[in-house]
């Protein structure tokens, strides 16, 4: 058991060695901010049609976020949880907009949203933003697997060999007793 | 000296090998994917551990039926064997979900179907490990342990068709007969999660025979000490 420890080890050393190798970053567009996370709540108008959004991120900060039509709409780009992907604006398909949201919010679908002064300028789906924050995260996953990996193995091994120790002391005191008892057969 | 073509020569380099093919897959040869980022290769670590953790409640029930049916311990040495396992690659299952959620979802867990049924997995192997650990030894504990795991491998089938059966937060099943054309793997993903599942099972087998054997160590000393203390007491 103790020869997969060194595998082990050199896996687990590995694998975060290089998930530190290089750097990357993510570049925004100046004065536009973008946040990703899950639909916290919608709010539609009584004729159902978005009005604002409220958006959970990876911190746990609600961001309340407008929406708007006109000239130069709030864009979508909105997937069903069967991947097929809606692509349309604010000003085109308001009602449905609140429709898609919802949905999302429903199937904590995360999103990503580009936003400038409070209001949206595109809600699409999750895209590889936040790169430094989630290798955090992959660093974790990797750390805890191999750890744990790595002292269950360790258990094992010290148990294995503790249990050798007890069953050759055991084998040695039996044989002792053994001698001792033809021994004192032996005498009158 | 064992040769290399021993089992258990051949698992620990099988082993090796392929959790050094997948390092490089994971980290070098597969592309990023697009809609979640570097955060997605928790996958290739996530999915394996957590068929482990299905397949090995599946091999506790089925060492714990064999057990019921021959009374033969060594069925029971390996429902018990890969139940402690199995509860391992469990926790990493469940911890893995949680730490890809929480960027992803916003959460680190949510009431969602499927995370409800592999906590109750998790519970069932910690059920059955201490029950054993509590439960005085001899047959009866381990009738009624082979009983718990019987039961218990009902969760796994649940699990796995969760996603589809209530289709909540939880990604669409991806692999085996249950998955769908919309949850279909591109190549280079899908060859990655092949292999690291092959990797995770591999290692997953070498430390059941490995916990098989210091359990055959256990029922050696025990024996011993039951020998040692009839021998001295018929010195005595």
């Amino acid at each position: 058991m103790r020869r997969i420890i060194p595998f082990v080890f050199v896996a687990a050393a590995l694998s975060l060695a290089v998930m530190w190798h290089g750097s990357i970053t993510a570049l925004a567009q100046e004065g536009v901010r973008v946040a990703d996370g899950i639909i916290a709540g919608v709010t539609a108008n009584e004729a159902g049609e978005l009005e604002s959004f409220a958006l959970l991120n990876a911190e746990g900060d609600i961001i309340e976020v407008e929406v708007r039509g006109g000239e130069t709409p709030t864009q979508y780009g909105l997937e069903s949880q069967a991947g097929d992907r809606w692509v349309s604006n604010q000003a085109e398909n308001p009602v449905e907009s609140a429709q898609r949201l919802r949905d999302h919010q429903q199937r904590f679908a995360p999103v990503t949203v580009r936003i400038e002064n409070g209001i949206a300028l595109s809600v699409v789906e999750r895209e590889s933003g936040r790169l430094e924050t989630n290798l955090g995260f992959l660093f974790a996953v990797f750390a805890i697997t191999w750890g744990a990996f790595f002292a269950y193995i360790f258990y094992v091994s010290r148990k294995q060999r503790d249990l050798q120790r007890d069953v050759t002391l055991l084998r040695n005191a039996m044989k002792r007793t053994a001698g001792q008892q033809n021994e004192s057969r032996r005498e009158p | 000296m064992k040769s290399i073509l021993h089992p258990s020569n051949f698992l620990l380099w099988a082993t090796a090998g392929l959790m050094g093919l997948t390092l490089w897959m994971v980290f070098l040869w597969v592309p990023t994917e697009t809609n979640q980022g570097a955060i997605q290769r928790i996958l290739y670590f996530h999915v394996p551990v957590a068929w482990v953790s299905m397949v090995a409640i599946i091999i506790v029930a089925i060492g714990s039926v064999a057990y019921l049916v021959t009374k033969n311990e060594k069925w029971d040495r390996l429902a018990a064997a890969t139940a402690e396992t199995g509860l391992v690659f469990g926790a990493l299952m469940l911890l893995s979900g949680m730490i890809w959620a929480r960027p992803v979802w916003g959460v680190w867990w949510t009431g969602e179907a499927k995370l409800t049924t592999a906590l109750i997995l998790f519970f069932i192997y910690v059920a059955y490990l201490m029950f054993r650990a509590y439960f005085p030894p001899g047959a009866q504990r381990q009738r009624l342990a082979a009983i718990i795991g019987v039961i218990g491998a009902i969760d796994a089938p649940i699990i796995y068709y969760a996603a589809n059966l209530w289709a909540q937060a939880h990604p669409p099943i991806v692999v085996g007969p249950a998955a769908g054309a919309e949850g279909s793997l591109a190549a280079d993903i899908g060859t990655t999660l092949m292999v690291a599942t092959l990797a995770f099972t591999f290692l997953f087998i070498y430390i059941v025979m490995e916990r098989i054997r210091v359990r055959t160590t256990e029922d050696e000393v025990t024996e011993l000490r039951r020998q040692a203390g009839a021998l001295e007491g018929a010195a005595g």
